[in-house]
Protein backbone atom coordinates (compact mmCIF):
# COMPACT_ATOMS: atom_id res chain seq x y z
CA UNK A 1 0.00 0.00 0.00
CA UNK A 2 1.49 3.58 -1.06
CA UNK A 3 1.42 5.71 1.92
CA UNK A 4 3.01 9.02 -0.10
CA UNK A 5 2.56 9.58 -3.30
CA UNK A 6 3.17 13.02 -4.83
CA UNK A 7 2.92 13.82 -8.40
CA UNK A 8 4.87 16.65 -11.01
CA UNK A 9 5.13 18.92 -7.94
CA UNK A 10 6.53 22.07 -9.15
CA UNK A 11 7.52 25.47 -7.06
CA UNK A 12 8.83 28.67 -8.03
CA UNK A 13 9.74 31.36 -6.01
CA UNK A 14 9.88 34.94 -6.74
CA UNK A 15 13.59 36.26 -5.65
CA UNK A 16 14.17 39.93 -6.29
CA UNK A 17 12.33 40.24 -9.38
CA UNK A 18 13.37 37.06 -10.93
CA UNK A 19 11.39 33.68 -10.67
CA UNK A 20 13.16 30.59 -9.41
CA UNK A 21 12.32 27.72 -9.83
CA UNK A 22 12.78 25.86 -6.56
CA UNK A 23 11.28 22.15 -7.66
CA UNK A 24 10.54 20.71 -10.89
CA UNK A 25 8.27 18.20 -11.72
CA UNK A 26 9.50 16.06 -9.04
CA UNK A 27 7.33 12.22 -8.56
CA UNK A 28 7.57 10.36 -4.98
CA UNK A 29 6.17 7.63 -4.05
CA UNK A 30 6.45 5.31 -0.76
CA UNK A 31 5.05 1.95 0.59
CA UNK A 32 3.99 1.57 4.17
CA UNK A 33 7.43 -0.14 5.99
CA UNK A 34 9.68 1.04 3.50
CA UNK A 35 13.03 4.21 4.05
CA UNK A 36 13.24 6.58 1.08
CA UNK A 37 16.33 8.23 1.30
CA UNK A 38 16.01 11.77 -0.10
CA UNK A 39 19.38 13.06 -1.16
CA UNK A 40 20.56 16.26 -2.72
CA UNK A 41 23.17 19.64 -2.26
CA UNK A 42 21.77 22.80 -0.46
CA UNK A 43 19.73 24.25 -2.09
CA UNK A 44 18.39 21.38 -4.72
CA UNK A 45 14.70 21.41 -3.48
CA UNK A 46 14.61 19.20 -0.45
CA UNK A 47 13.05 20.63 2.39
CA UNK A 48 10.51 22.56 -0.85
CA UNK A 49 9.56 19.25 -1.43
CA UNK A 50 9.15 17.90 2.24
CA UNK A 51 6.79 21.17 2.96
CA UNK A 52 4.75 20.42 0.01
CA UNK A 53 4.29 16.87 0.90
CA UNK A 54 3.52 17.98 4.70
CA UNK A 55 1.13 20.36 3.41
CA UNK A 56 3.27 23.14 4.94
CA UNK A 57 4.02 24.61 1.39
CA UNK A 58 1.07 25.37 -1.70
CA UNK A 59 3.19 23.56 -4.81
CA UNK A 60 2.50 25.70 -7.93
CA UNK A 61 1.36 22.49 -10.06
CA UNK A 62 0.98 18.21 -9.06
CA UNK A 63 -0.53 17.03 -6.18
CA UNK A 64 0.09 14.83 -2.69
CA UNK A 65 -2.09 12.01 -1.59
CA UNK A 66 -1.05 10.73 2.12
CA UNK A 67 -3.31 7.46 2.44
CA UNK A 68 -5.25 8.76 -0.14
CA UNK A 69 -6.02 12.08 1.40
CA UNK A 70 -4.62 15.74 0.11
CA UNK A 71 -2.42 17.25 3.33
CA UNK A 72 -3.39 20.75 1.45
CA UNK A 73 -7.19 20.41 1.94
CA UNK A 74 -8.13 17.63 4.40
CA UNK A 75 -7.35 17.20 7.72
CA UNK A 76 -7.39 13.37 7.73
CA UNK A 77 -3.83 13.39 5.96
CA UNK A 78 -2.12 15.34 8.38
CA UNK A 79 -3.26 13.01 10.86
CA UNK A 80 -1.07 10.84 9.12
CA UNK A 81 1.72 12.38 9.25
CA UNK A 82 4.54 13.09 11.49
CA UNK A 83 7.67 15.76 10.63
CA UNK A 84 10.72 16.56 12.46
CA UNK A 85 11.57 19.59 10.66
CA UNK A 86 15.60 20.59 10.00
CA UNK A 87 16.76 23.93 11.95
CA UNK A 88 14.00 23.72 14.01
CA UNK A 89 13.42 22.96 17.71
CA UNK A 90 9.92 21.06 16.93
CA UNK A 91 9.46 20.78 20.66
CA UNK A 92 8.74 23.33 23.32
CA UNK A 93 11.91 23.60 25.31
CA UNK A 94 10.01 25.55 28.23
CA UNK A 95 8.21 22.08 29.04
CA UNK A 96 9.22 18.51 29.97
CA UNK A 97 9.54 15.27 27.70
CA UNK A 98 5.85 13.91 28.81
CA UNK A 99 4.15 17.59 28.83
CA UNK A 100 5.33 17.62 25.08
CA UNK A 101 4.44 14.51 24.21
CA UNK A 102 0.82 15.27 26.07
CA UNK A 103 0.18 18.73 24.40
CA UNK A 104 1.06 17.34 20.61
CA UNK A 105 -1.04 14.22 20.89
CA UNK A 106 -4.14 16.69 21.90
CA UNK A 107 -2.76 18.98 18.99
CA UNK A 108 -2.79 16.18 16.30
CA UNK A 109 -6.49 14.89 18.14
CA UNK A 110 -5.75 12.40 20.44
CA UNK A 111 -8.07 12.26 24.03
CA UNK A 112 -5.51 13.43 27.02
CA UNK A 113 -5.74 9.70 28.62
CA UNK A 114 -4.46 7.89 25.10
CA UNK A 115 -1.93 10.91 24.49
CA UNK A 116 -0.39 10.46 28.30
CA UNK A 117 -0.39 6.55 27.68
CA UNK A 118 1.48 6.98 24.20
CA UNK A 119 3.91 9.04 25.52
CA UNK A 120 4.73 7.68 28.40
CA UNK A 121 5.55 4.31 26.10
CA UNK A 122 7.00 6.14 23.57
CA UNK A 123 9.36 7.58 26.31
CA UNK A 124 10.33 4.46 27.51
CA UNK A 125 10.95 2.94 23.93
CA UNK A 126 13.10 5.77 23.14
CA UNK A 127 15.27 5.66 26.23
CA UNK A 128 14.08 9.20 27.66
CA UNK A 129 12.09 7.63 30.64
CA UNK A 130 14.91 9.01 33.21
CA UNK A 131 13.88 12.45 31.50
CA UNK A 132 10.57 12.48 31.66
CA UNK A 133 10.28 15.54 34.31
CA UNK A 134 13.12 17.55 33.29
CA UNK A 135 13.01 20.80 30.91
CA UNK A 136 14.12 20.30 27.36
CA UNK A 137 16.13 23.16 27.32
CA UNK A 138 18.27 21.32 29.68
CA UNK A 139 18.51 17.47 27.49
CA UNK A 140 21.53 16.98 25.54
CA UNK A 141 21.19 17.43 21.76
CA UNK A 142 20.47 14.05 21.41
CA UNK A 143 18.00 13.38 23.63
CA UNK A 144 15.73 16.77 22.16
CA UNK A 145 16.19 14.98 18.93
CA UNK A 146 15.03 11.48 20.46
CA UNK A 147 12.12 13.56 21.74
CA UNK A 148 11.00 15.35 18.50
CA UNK A 149 10.92 12.03 16.75
CA UNK A 150 9.34 10.45 19.77
CA UNK A 151 6.57 13.72 19.55
CA UNK A 152 6.07 13.09 15.48
CA UNK A 153 5.16 9.81 16.35
CA UNK A 154 2.70 10.75 18.94
CA UNK A 155 -0.14 9.82 16.94
CA UNK A 156 1.15 6.86 15.40
CA UNK A 157 1.54 8.27 11.75
CA UNK A 158 1.80 6.20 9.02
CA UNK A 159 4.44 8.59 7.23
CA UNK A 160 7.44 10.27 8.99
CA UNK A 161 9.33 12.96 7.31
CA UNK A 162 12.89 13.25 9.02
CA UNK A 163 14.53 16.54 7.57
CA UNK A 164 18.03 15.60 8.89
CA UNK A 165 17.32 13.94 11.61
CA UNK A 166 21.43 13.16 13.17
CA UNK A 167 22.71 16.53 12.10
CA UNK A 168 24.49 17.87 15.00
CA UNK A 169 24.50 14.66 16.62
CA UNK A 170 27.34 13.08 18.36
CA UNK A 171 28.39 9.49 17.43
CA UNK A 172 26.67 7.85 20.32
CA UNK A 173 23.26 9.89 19.62
CA UNK A 174 23.55 9.24 15.78
CA UNK A 175 23.59 5.26 16.44
CA UNK A 176 20.59 5.47 18.98
CA UNK A 177 18.88 7.65 16.23
CA UNK A 178 19.14 5.20 13.47
CA UNK A 179 18.45 1.84 15.92
CA UNK A 180 15.18 3.66 16.54
CA UNK A 181 14.56 4.59 12.80
CA UNK A 182 14.72 1.04 12.41
CA UNK A 183 12.23 0.01 14.65
CA UNK A 184 9.93 3.02 13.12
CA UNK A 185 10.25 0.88 9.77
CA UNK A 186 9.89 -2.18 11.45
CA UNK A 187 6.56 -1.60 12.74
CA UNK A 188 5.23 -0.54 9.32
CA UNK A 189 6.03 2.97 9.27
CA UNK A 190 7.05 4.77 5.76
CA UNK A 191 9.73 7.56 6.01
CA UNK A 192 11.05 9.89 4.09
CA UNK A 193 14.45 10.76 4.86
CA UNK A 194 16.69 13.49 4.07
CA UNK A 195 20.49 13.63 5.43
CA UNK A 196 23.85 14.92 4.12
CA UNK A 197 25.13 11.78 5.83
CA UNK A 198 25.04 9.44 3.37
CA UNK A 199 26.47 6.53 4.80
CA UNK A 200 23.24 6.84 7.08
CA UNK A 201 21.31 6.92 3.98
CA UNK A 202 22.96 3.83 2.64
CA UNK A 203 22.87 2.18 5.56
CA UNK A 204 18.97 3.04 6.57
CA UNK A 205 17.15 3.13 3.52
CA UNK A 206 15.36 0.58 0.99
CA UNK A 207 15.07 3.07 -2.05
CA UNK A 208 17.26 6.59 -3.08
CA UNK A 209 16.41 9.58 -4.87
CA UNK A 210 18.36 12.29 -5.84
CA UNK A 211 17.37 15.74 -6.34
CA UNK A 212 19.40 18.53 -7.97
CA UNK A 213 18.84 22.01 -9.07
CA UNK A 214 14.77 20.90 -8.17
CA UNK A 215 14.89 18.32 -10.87
CA UNK A 216 14.54 14.66 -9.74
CA UNK A 217 17.95 12.80 -11.49
CA UNK A 218 17.41 9.14 -10.01
CA UNK A 219 14.88 7.04 -7.48
CA UNK A 220 15.70 3.57 -7.46
CA UNK A 221 16.71 0.45 -5.07
CA UNK A 222 19.52 1.89 -2.85
CA UNK A 223 21.27 -2.16 -3.11
CA UNK A 224 20.52 -1.99 -7.23
CA UNK A 225 21.94 1.45 -7.19
CA UNK A 226 25.09 1.14 -5.61
CA UNK A 227 25.61 -2.33 -8.11
CA UNK A 228 25.05 -0.75 -10.79
CA UNK A 229 28.27 2.24 -10.16
CA UNK A 230 30.20 -1.10 -8.71
CA UNK A 231 32.49 -2.23 -11.02
CA UNK A 232 33.58 -6.26 -11.17
CA UNK A 233 37.28 -5.99 -10.66
CA UNK A 234 38.62 -7.46 -7.22
CA UNK A 235 41.01 -6.01 -5.27
CA UNK A 236 43.62 -8.32 -2.88
CA UNK A 237 45.86 -6.68 0.15
CA UNK A 238 48.00 -9.09 1.64
CA UNK A 239 49.38 -9.07 5.58
CA UNK A 240 53.06 -8.83 3.87
CA UNK A 241 54.98 -7.92 1.22
CA UNK A 242 54.42 -10.41 -1.93
CA UNK A 243 58.04 -11.56 -3.19
CA UNK A 244 59.82 -10.86 -6.75
CA UNK A 245 59.10 -14.60 -8.01
CA UNK A 246 55.61 -14.50 -7.49
CA UNK A 247 55.37 -10.47 -8.50
CA UNK A 248 56.70 -11.84 -11.99
CA UNK A 249 54.02 -14.76 -12.44
CA UNK A 250 51.46 -11.74 -11.52
CA UNK A 251 52.66 -9.71 -14.55
CA UNK A 252 52.44 -12.39 -16.84
CA UNK A 253 48.69 -12.04 -16.07
CA UNK A 254 48.92 -8.10 -16.42
CA UNK A 255 48.23 -7.29 -13.04
CA UNK A 256 50.88 -5.03 -11.01
CA UNK A 257 51.35 -5.27 -7.08
CA UNK A 258 51.11 -1.82 -5.30
CA UNK A 259 53.34 -0.59 -2.29
CA UNK A 260 54.53 -4.22 -2.64
CA UNK A 261 51.16 -5.91 -0.85
CA UNK A 262 48.41 -4.61 -2.64
CA UNK A 263 46.87 -6.17 -6.08
CA UNK A 264 43.78 -4.26 -7.40
CA UNK A 265 42.03 -4.38 -11.17
CA UNK A 266 41.97 -8.08 -11.23
CA UNK A 267 39.10 -9.61 -12.83
CA UNK A 268 36.55 -11.99 -11.88
CA UNK A 269 38.22 -14.87 -14.43
CA UNK A 270 41.70 -14.04 -12.55
CA UNK A 271 40.65 -13.96 -9.38
CA UNK A 272 41.53 -18.05 -8.50
CA UNK A 273 44.91 -17.86 -10.60
CA UNK A 274 45.75 -14.95 -8.87
CA UNK A 275 45.02 -16.67 -5.43
CA UNK A 276 47.04 -19.90 -6.48
CA UNK A 277 50.10 -17.70 -7.31
CA UNK A 278 49.57 -15.96 -3.77
CA UNK A 279 49.26 -18.84 -2.01
CA UNK A 280 50.25 -19.50 0.82
CA UNK A 281 50.79 -16.05 1.91
CA UNK A 282 48.52 -14.47 4.56
CA UNK A 283 45.50 -12.31 2.90
CA UNK A 284 44.32 -9.13 5.06
CA UNK A 285 41.51 -9.08 2.62
CA UNK A 286 39.97 -9.68 -0.85
CA UNK A 287 36.76 -7.85 -2.20
CA UNK A 288 35.35 -6.92 -4.74
CA UNK A 289 35.20 -3.07 -6.37
CA UNK A 290 32.05 -2.09 -4.35
CA UNK A 291 30.76 1.74 -4.93
CA UNK A 292 29.58 3.64 -2.06
CA UNK A 293 26.45 5.99 -1.74
CA UNK A 294 28.89 8.78 -1.74
CA UNK A 295 30.63 7.68 -4.74
CA UNK A 296 27.47 7.65 -6.37
CA UNK A 297 26.17 10.57 -5.57
CA UNK A 298 28.52 12.87 -6.08
CA UNK A 299 28.75 11.11 -9.98
CA UNK A 300 25.58 11.59 -10.47
CA UNK A 301 25.48 15.36 -8.99
CA UNK A 302 28.46 15.79 -11.51
CA UNK A 303 27.29 14.47 -14.18
CA UNK A 304 24.41 16.55 -13.80
CA UNK A 305 26.31 20.12 -13.31
CA UNK A 306 28.11 18.87 -16.27
CA UNK A 307 24.86 18.11 -18.12
CA UNK B 1 -12.08 20.74 19.74
CA UNK B 2 -12.37 20.78 23.96
CA UNK B 3 -9.13 18.56 24.29
CA UNK B 4 -7.11 21.08 22.43
CA UNK B 5 -8.38 23.77 25.10
CA UNK B 6 -7.62 21.73 28.23
CA UNK B 7 -4.66 21.08 26.95
CA UNK B 8 -3.54 24.70 25.85
CA UNK B 9 -4.86 25.75 29.77
CA UNK B 10 -2.53 22.36 30.85
CA UNK B 11 0.27 23.82 28.86
CA UNK B 12 -0.40 27.99 29.70
CA UNK B 13 -0.82 26.82 33.46
CA UNK B 14 2.57 24.60 33.91
CA UNK B 15 4.63 27.45 32.33
CA UNK B 16 3.16 30.02 34.53
CA UNK B 17 3.94 27.91 37.30
CA UNK B 18 7.33 27.07 35.91
CA UNK B 19 8.10 30.90 35.67
CA UNK B 20 6.32 32.15 38.29
CA UNK B 21 8.80 35.59 38.39
CA UNK B 22 8.22 36.72 34.90
CA UNK B 23 4.12 36.80 35.84
CA UNK B 24 5.25 38.77 38.55
CA UNK B 25 6.78 41.20 36.56
CA UNK B 26 5.08 41.34 34.45
CA UNK B 27 1.89 42.01 36.57
CA UNK B 28 4.24 44.68 39.02
CA UNK B 29 5.35 46.37 36.04
CA UNK B 30 2.08 47.69 34.56
CA UNK B 31 0.96 48.64 38.02
CA UNK B 32 4.02 50.71 38.48
CA UNK B 33 3.48 52.21 34.98
CA UNK B 34 -0.40 53.11 35.79
CA UNK B 35 0.98 54.78 39.98
CA UNK B 36 3.46 56.49 37.94
CA UNK B 37 1.14 58.44 36.01
CA UNK B 38 -1.23 58.54 38.57
CA UNK B 39 1.68 60.50 40.95
CA UNK B 40 3.12 62.72 38.39
CA UNK B 41 -0.50 64.04 37.13
CA UNK B 42 -1.37 64.54 41.12
CA UNK B 43 2.18 66.38 41.51
CA UNK B 44 1.62 68.07 38.31
CA UNK B 45 -2.22 69.04 38.72
CA UNK B 46 -1.13 70.02 42.75
CA UNK B 47 -2.53 69.25 46.02
CA UNK B 48 -6.10 70.57 45.52
CA UNK B 49 -6.74 68.38 42.93
CA UNK B 50 -10.38 66.28 42.51
CA UNK B 51 -10.38 63.43 40.13
CA UNK B 52 -13.90 62.64 40.72
CA UNK B 53 -15.33 59.53 38.50
CA UNK B 54 -12.45 60.58 35.79
CA UNK B 55 -10.01 58.42 38.49
CA UNK B 56 -12.18 55.26 37.97
CA UNK B 57 -12.97 55.33 34.19
CA UNK B 58 -8.76 55.77 34.08
CA UNK B 59 -8.68 53.03 35.73
CA UNK B 60 -11.15 50.98 34.01
CA UNK B 61 -9.63 51.77 30.93
CA UNK B 62 -5.53 50.91 31.59
CA UNK B 63 -6.88 47.33 32.66
CA UNK B 64 -8.88 46.98 30.19
CA UNK B 65 -5.59 48.10 28.02
CA UNK B 66 -3.99 46.06 29.47
CA UNK B 67 -6.11 43.05 29.20
CA UNK B 68 -6.23 43.83 25.41
CA UNK B 69 -2.18 44.47 24.80
CA UNK B 70 -1.48 40.54 26.43
CA UNK B 71 -4.35 39.23 24.37
CA UNK B 72 -2.83 40.96 21.16
CA UNK B 73 1.30 40.53 21.75
CA UNK B 74 0.45 36.90 23.27
CA UNK B 75 -1.18 35.61 19.65
CA UNK B 76 1.58 38.31 17.59
CA UNK B 77 4.26 37.89 19.51
CA UNK B 78 3.50 33.91 20.56
CA UNK B 79 3.45 33.83 17.03
CA UNK B 80 7.00 35.33 15.98
CA UNK B 81 8.49 33.92 18.87
CA UNK B 82 7.68 30.52 17.47
CA UNK B 83 8.44 31.24 14.11
CA UNK B 84 12.07 32.24 15.77
CA UNK B 85 12.19 29.30 18.21
CA UNK B 86 10.80 26.87 15.61
CA UNK B 87 8.05 25.31 16.59
CA UNK B 88 5.16 27.30 14.33
CA UNK B 89 5.43 24.31 11.49
CA UNK B 90 4.51 21.90 14.22
CA UNK B 91 0.96 23.67 14.91
CA UNK B 92 0.22 23.72 11.36
CA UNK B 93 0.59 20.33 10.81
CA UNK B 94 -2.39 19.63 13.34
CA UNK B 95 -5.92 18.45 11.94
CA UNK B 96 -7.19 21.67 13.16
CA UNK B 97 -6.67 24.72 10.98
CA UNK B 98 -3.99 27.14 12.20
CA UNK B 99 -6.27 29.91 13.58
CA UNK B 100 -8.58 27.37 15.53
CA UNK B 101 -5.09 26.55 17.05
CA UNK B 102 -4.64 30.26 17.66
CA UNK B 103 -8.16 31.13 19.33
CA UNK B 104 -8.14 27.96 21.48
CA UNK B 105 -5.16 29.06 22.67
CA UNK B 106 -5.80 32.49 23.17
CA UNK B 107 -9.21 31.49 25.38
CA UNK B 108 -7.08 29.44 27.15
CA UNK B 109 -4.75 31.75 27.99
CA UNK B 110 -7.88 34.61 28.87
CA UNK B 111 -8.93 32.53 31.87
CA UNK B 112 -5.19 33.34 32.78
CA UNK B 113 -5.07 36.94 31.65
CA UNK B 114 -8.30 37.29 33.67
CA UNK B 115 -6.78 36.54 37.19
CA UNK B 116 -3.82 38.44 36.37
CA UNK B 117 -5.68 41.59 35.40
CA UNK B 118 -7.81 41.13 38.72
CA UNK B 119 -5.27 41.70 40.81
CA UNK B 120 -4.07 44.39 38.63
CA UNK B 121 -7.46 45.90 38.95
CA UNK B 122 -7.50 45.42 42.72
CA UNK B 123 -3.58 46.50 43.43
CA UNK B 124 -4.41 49.93 41.15
CA UNK B 125 -7.94 50.86 43.12
CA UNK B 126 -6.53 50.20 46.37
CA UNK B 127 -3.44 52.68 45.50
CA UNK B 128 -5.66 55.21 43.95
CA UNK B 129 -8.84 54.27 46.55
CA UNK B 130 -10.66 54.63 43.29
CA UNK B 131 -14.59 53.34 43.92
CA UNK B 132 -15.31 50.48 41.03
CA UNK B 133 -18.81 48.76 41.14
CA UNK B 134 -19.13 44.93 39.37
CA UNK B 135 -22.37 44.19 37.96
CA UNK B 136 -22.84 41.20 36.66
CA UNK B 137 -23.49 42.76 33.32
CA UNK B 138 -20.46 43.52 32.66
CA UNK B 139 -19.84 40.57 30.87
CA UNK B 140 -21.80 41.64 28.13
CA UNK B 141 -19.64 44.66 27.08
CA UNK B 142 -16.11 42.51 28.29
CA UNK B 143 -17.21 40.31 25.85
CA UNK B 144 -17.31 42.92 22.94
CA UNK B 145 -14.25 44.05 23.95
CA UNK B 146 -12.32 40.83 24.02
CA UNK B 147 -14.03 39.64 20.36
CA UNK B 148 -12.44 43.01 19.25
CA UNK B 149 -9.11 42.35 21.06
CA UNK B 150 -8.99 38.62 19.56
CA UNK B 151 -9.64 40.46 15.72
CA UNK B 152 -7.11 42.76 16.37
CA UNK B 153 -4.77 39.98 17.93
CA UNK B 154 -5.67 37.86 14.62
CA UNK B 155 -4.83 40.54 12.08
CA UNK B 156 -1.49 41.40 13.89
CA UNK B 157 -0.83 37.98 13.29
CA UNK B 158 -1.41 37.58 9.94
CA UNK B 159 1.38 40.64 10.12
CA UNK B 160 3.57 38.25 11.56
CA UNK B 161 2.48 34.67 9.82
CA UNK B 162 3.89 36.91 6.79
CA UNK B 163 6.66 38.96 7.85
CA UNK B 164 7.85 37.35 11.14
CA UNK B 165 9.52 40.35 12.67
CA UNK B 166 6.98 42.39 13.90
CA UNK B 167 8.55 44.27 16.89
CA UNK B 168 8.34 47.73 15.62
CA UNK B 169 4.38 46.97 15.13
CA UNK B 170 4.35 45.62 18.48
CA UNK B 171 6.00 48.60 20.10
CA UNK B 172 3.90 51.09 18.56
CA UNK B 173 0.35 48.76 19.20
CA UNK B 174 0.10 49.20 23.06
CA UNK B 175 -0.26 53.40 22.49
CA UNK B 176 -2.81 52.88 19.92
CA UNK B 177 -4.55 50.49 22.56
CA UNK B 178 -4.08 53.04 25.02
CA UNK B 179 -6.11 56.01 22.37
CA UNK B 180 -8.83 53.18 21.38
CA UNK B 181 -9.51 52.20 25.44
CA UNK B 182 -8.52 55.23 27.48
CA UNK B 183 -10.05 58.36 25.53
CA UNK B 184 -13.97 58.18 26.53
CA UNK B 185 -15.79 58.05 23.05
CA UNK B 186 -18.91 57.53 24.67
CA UNK B 187 -18.63 61.19 25.63
CA UNK B 188 -17.63 62.26 21.93
CA UNK B 189 -21.00 64.29 20.27
CA UNK B 190 -22.07 64.91 16.83
CA UNK B 191 -20.37 63.27 13.56
CA UNK B 192 -17.38 62.19 16.15
CA UNK B 193 -20.35 59.70 17.69
CA UNK B 194 -20.63 56.93 15.10
CA UNK B 195 -16.66 57.74 14.34
CA UNK B 196 -16.75 56.51 17.90
CA UNK B 197 -18.90 53.21 17.51
CA UNK B 198 -16.52 51.87 14.42
CA UNK B 199 -13.44 51.75 16.08
CA UNK B 200 -12.68 48.39 17.46
CA UNK B 201 -13.11 47.47 21.37
CA UNK B 202 -14.04 51.84 21.74
CA UNK B 203 -17.99 51.26 22.07
CA UNK B 204 -17.23 47.80 24.73
CA UNK B 205 -14.61 49.59 26.63
CA UNK B 206 -16.99 53.35 27.13
CA UNK B 207 -19.84 50.44 28.46
CA UNK B 208 -17.40 49.08 31.02
CA UNK B 209 -16.42 52.53 32.11
CA UNK B 210 -20.46 53.49 32.63
CA UNK B 211 -20.99 50.15 33.96
CA UNK B 212 -18.03 49.98 36.60
CA UNK B 213 -16.70 53.54 37.21
CA UNK B 214 -19.64 55.63 36.79
CA UNK B 215 -22.47 52.97 38.30
CA UNK B 216 -24.64 53.40 35.51
CA UNK B 217 -27.02 51.38 33.94
CA UNK B 218 -26.41 49.17 30.75
CA UNK B 219 -27.90 50.90 27.50
CA UNK B 220 -29.49 47.88 25.55
CA UNK B 221 -28.60 49.79 21.74
CA UNK B 222 -25.31 50.83 22.72
CA UNK B 223 -24.69 47.04 24.13
CA UNK B 224 -25.88 45.79 20.00
CA UNK B 225 -23.31 48.84 18.77
CA UNK B 226 -20.67 47.27 20.77
CA UNK B 227 -21.17 43.43 20.32
CA UNK B 228 -21.51 44.80 16.73
CA UNK B 229 -18.14 45.92 16.78
CA UNK B 230 -16.66 43.45 18.17
CA UNK B 231 -17.80 40.64 16.24
CA UNK B 232 -17.28 42.68 13.09
CA UNK B 233 -13.72 42.92 13.65
CA UNK B 234 -13.13 39.34 15.15
CA UNK B 235 -14.62 38.16 11.71
CA UNK B 236 -12.06 40.75 9.96
CA UNK B 237 -9.35 39.06 12.25
CA UNK B 238 -10.50 35.64 11.11
CA UNK B 239 -10.68 36.60 7.58
CA UNK B 240 -7.58 38.08 7.76
CA UNK B 241 -5.41 35.41 9.49
CA UNK B 242 -6.64 32.69 6.90
CA UNK B 243 -5.66 35.06 3.84
CA UNK B 244 -2.42 35.64 5.76
CA UNK B 245 -2.06 31.21 6.36
CA UNK B 246 -2.93 30.87 2.41
CA UNK B 247 -0.15 33.73 1.49
CA UNK B 248 2.50 32.53 3.87
CA UNK B 249 1.93 28.78 2.58
CA UNK B 250 1.87 29.72 -1.38
CA UNK B 251 5.28 31.81 -0.72
CA UNK B 252 6.69 29.35 1.19
CA UNK B 253 7.26 31.55 4.17
CA UNK B 254 5.40 29.28 6.83
CA UNK B 255 8.77 29.10 9.50
CA UNK B 256 11.11 31.93 7.60
CA UNK B 257 12.33 34.03 10.10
Amino acid sequence: MLVLEARNLQKSYIDKGRSLQAVRDVSLSIPAGEVLAFLGPNGAGKTTTIKMIAGLIQPDAGWVRIVNHDPHTQADALRQVGAVLEGNRNVYWRLTPIENLEYFGALRGLKPRIARQRGEELLGRFNLRHKRNTVVQALSRGMQQKLAIAVALIHQPQLLLLDEPTLGLDVEATEEVKHLIRAIVQDGCAILLTTHQLAIAEELSDRIAIINQGELMVTADTDKLIRQFSGSAYRIDLEGAIDPLRQQKLATLDISVQNGRTLSDITPDLLYRVLEILQPLPLLRVEKDQATLTDVFLKLIREGIDA
Amino acid sequence: MLKLFWAELKRDLTLQRRYMTEVIAAIAGIVIAFYGIFLTTRYVAGPGLEFGDRLDTLVVGYVLWSLATFIISDIAGGLQQEALTGTLEQLFLSPFRASTVFLVRALARLTIHLSENLIILLIIATLTRARLSFPPLLILPLISVLLGAYGLALAVGATALLLKRVQQLLGFLPFGLFFLLLVPTESWSGLFRPLGWLLPMAPGAGLLRDLIARGQALDGALLAIALLNGLGYFGLGVLLFRQAERVAKRRGKLAGY
